[in-house]
């Protein structure tokens, strides 16, 4: 369980997000939308210690986020980000490697737990097949879901995506949200930012909207996606019908 | 299998250079001579010139070679060394303005001050903002400002005996190496190589960008702080005792990363191994180019050798 109370942080003296509460459960697919610069980044970076809040609280499990040391951190708020960078010739399992970094010890040995998320990672993500392989050979729907392994592999209660399926197609879109669901139905508590209000529609449990740094609306798809929202924040039409869910071919 | 053959290569070059020098001696003399046997002149030379001259240059070459790989895995920037982030041209400041006063016994000190200074004002500039590129900014602004102020010493230097002093300084040397400057270089390498060693784990996180560093556990002020300090005593006590000898924290990290792969972890040990062979063989080279008259200056070589990699990169770099 992580919940924010009078959340406020920024980047130097500028607030972009001002005020926020609210909380997600274990077992929930949040989806995080909004329209450029509404704060998406911006909240979820707060979220997982990269961004220190200017004031308001962060709660995790009843602790104080603020009383954890980074090490701690980093162990219960996994973090994906929007970027694709690691070394050139990094290979898919070493990228993936670093998500223990969290557990390492001064030797940087991995324990055979560590190993064992490591490679449960890799399956759930269906990327063991090509795990030996260079990083910077795969195609962007394959990269996305190696950083998605490595940021599993952190095996932390909560998971923060920012546009993990930005820029790729919709097979892997749709094999990414897939991915996320059943990490949620696992019982982690997923936070993702998501562009496609489609894809929110059908995967989310819950729905936060933001728009100019607050979260104006924060309920189930049907709740949170209706007119007036669309027209406020987006500046779009509810499309007839609703937004209707997409299916992988058989 | 390459790293016995890069740990080989590097012991049979600080082997080789004992056989190297002023005095002809045979192959024979020299071993018996490091046995503490044979004439005692001899004995002299090689346990008290030769030996130190070689341990020196590889102690510095070591402390070279481990802050270049450092800091291009911390910039993730393949023209990142310690000169280029000033520190040698702070080094060489702090021993400039010694010569210029005439204290040659206090140079060894004044540079390392002036690296430790250095440092702490490029910490200062880089001040809160933690990324990697604000450092290099930093670096390179202090460093050209101690240039500067190397150049304006030069400038008013009082005789032309202290301009020469400073300028053959400049150029770098192990020929004054005896075993008291080992003694003060090694261990502050010594130290400096483990501070980066240190950090080693936190740069391989690091080449998954800063933010998804910061998300896994990693300080980028702690890693900053122990590159800086790492690369402070490495560097200073590389150019405390032999004067500025450029370019071997940008080509050997090259080298080593061509050979043995990108992981920043290793690079760190690998290229302290490769600098020190790489140092001991660049030395190894004045002695034999250098006829009787003025001997050739071991920066000179290390940049002669370095500045055409160095642009070749930086080209490789923008074609990309």
């Amino acid at each position: 369980m992580i919940s924010f109370q009078s959340l406020t942080a920024g980047y130097g003296t500028k607030h972009i997000l001002q005020s926020l509460d609210a909380n997600a459960k274990p077992g929930e697919l949040i989806a995080l939308i909004g329209p450029n610069g509404s704060g998406k980044s911006t909240l979820l970076k707060t979220l997982c210690g990269i961004i220190t809040p200017s004031s308001g609280r962060i709660t995790l499990n009843d602790k104080n986020f603020k009383d954890l040391s980074l090490k701690m951190r980093a162990r219960n708020t996994a973090y994906l980000a929007q970027s694709r960078e690691a070394l050139p010739s990094m290979s898919v399992e070493e990228v993936v490697r670093l998500g223990r970094a969290p557990y390492r010890g001064s030797l940087g040995k991995i324990s055979p737990e560590g190993e064992a998320a490591i490679s449960s990672a890799l399956s759930r993500t269906q990327s063991d097949s090509f795990k030996t392989r260079r990083f910077d050979s795969l195609s962007g729907g394959e990269q996305a879901r190696v950083l998605l392994a490595r940021a599993l592999t952190v095996e932390a209660p909560v998971l923060l995506a920012d546009e993990p399926i930005a820029a790729l197609d919709p097979f892997y879109q749709l094999s990414m949200m897939k991915i996320l669901k059943a990490e949620a139905a696992s019982g982690k508590t997923v936070i993702t930012a998501l562009h496609d209000l489609l894809l929110a529609a059908q995967f989310a449990d819950r729905i936060w909207i933001m728009h100019d740094g607050k979260i104006i609306a924060d309920g189930t798809p049907k709740e949170a996606l209706n007119a007036e929202n669309m027209k406020t924040v987006f500046g779009i039409k509810l499309p007839k019908g609703g937004f209707r869910p997409l299916e992988l071919a058989p | 299998m390459k790293l016995i053959l890069l740990i080989i290569g590097t012991l049979a070059a600080i082997l080789f250079s004992l056989f190297f020098g002023a005095a002809n001696l045979s192959v024979g003399q020299t071993l018996q001579a490091l046995m503490g046997h044979g004439r005692e002149i001899d004995v002299t030379i090689i346990r008290e010139l030769r030996l130190p001259r070689a341990l020196l240059g590889a102690v510095i070459g070591a402390g070279l070679g481990a802050s270049g790989a450092a800091l291009q895995g911390y910039t993730r920037n393949p023209l990142a060394a310690p000169g280029i982030l000033g520190f040698t041209s702070c080094a060489a400041l702090g021993a400039v303005i010694a010569l210029y006063f005439g204290f040659s016994q206090a140079v060894p000190f004044a540079a390392l001050l002036g690296t430790v200074l250095g440092a702490l004002l490029i910490l200062q500039i880089a001040g809160p903002r933690k990324g990697a590129s604000t450092l290099i900014l930093a670096g390179v602004g202090v460093g050209a400002l101690a240039t500067a102020l190397t150049g304006l010493i030069m400038n008013f230097a009082p005789n032309p005996w202290a301009l020469s002093e400073i300028v053959y300084w400049l150029m770098g040397s192990l020929k004054n190496a005896e075993l008291g400057g080992f003694l003060i270089c090694a261990p502050l390498t010594a130290l400096g190589i483990l501070l980066l060693l240190f950090v080693g784990p936190d740069l391989r996180t690091l080449s998954l960008g800063e933010e998804t560093a910061t998300s896994l556990g990693v300080s980028l002020s702690k890693v900053r702080t122990l590159l800086i300090a790492g690369t402070a005593l490495c560097v200073g006590s590389g150019v405390a005792i032999a004067g500025a000898i450029g370019f071997i924290g940008l080509f050997v990290p090259h080298v080593i990363r061509l050979i043995f792969g990108p992981d920043p972890m290793k690079l760190i040990p690998l290229s302290a191994l490769g600098g020190a062979g790489f140092l001991v063989l660049a030395d190894i080279i004045t002695r034999t180019l250098t006829g009787p008259g003025t001997q050739l200056y071991l920066g000179i070589l290390t940049s002669l050798i370095g500045v055409p990699f160095f642009l070749y990169l930086a080209v490789r770099e923008t074609q990309t």
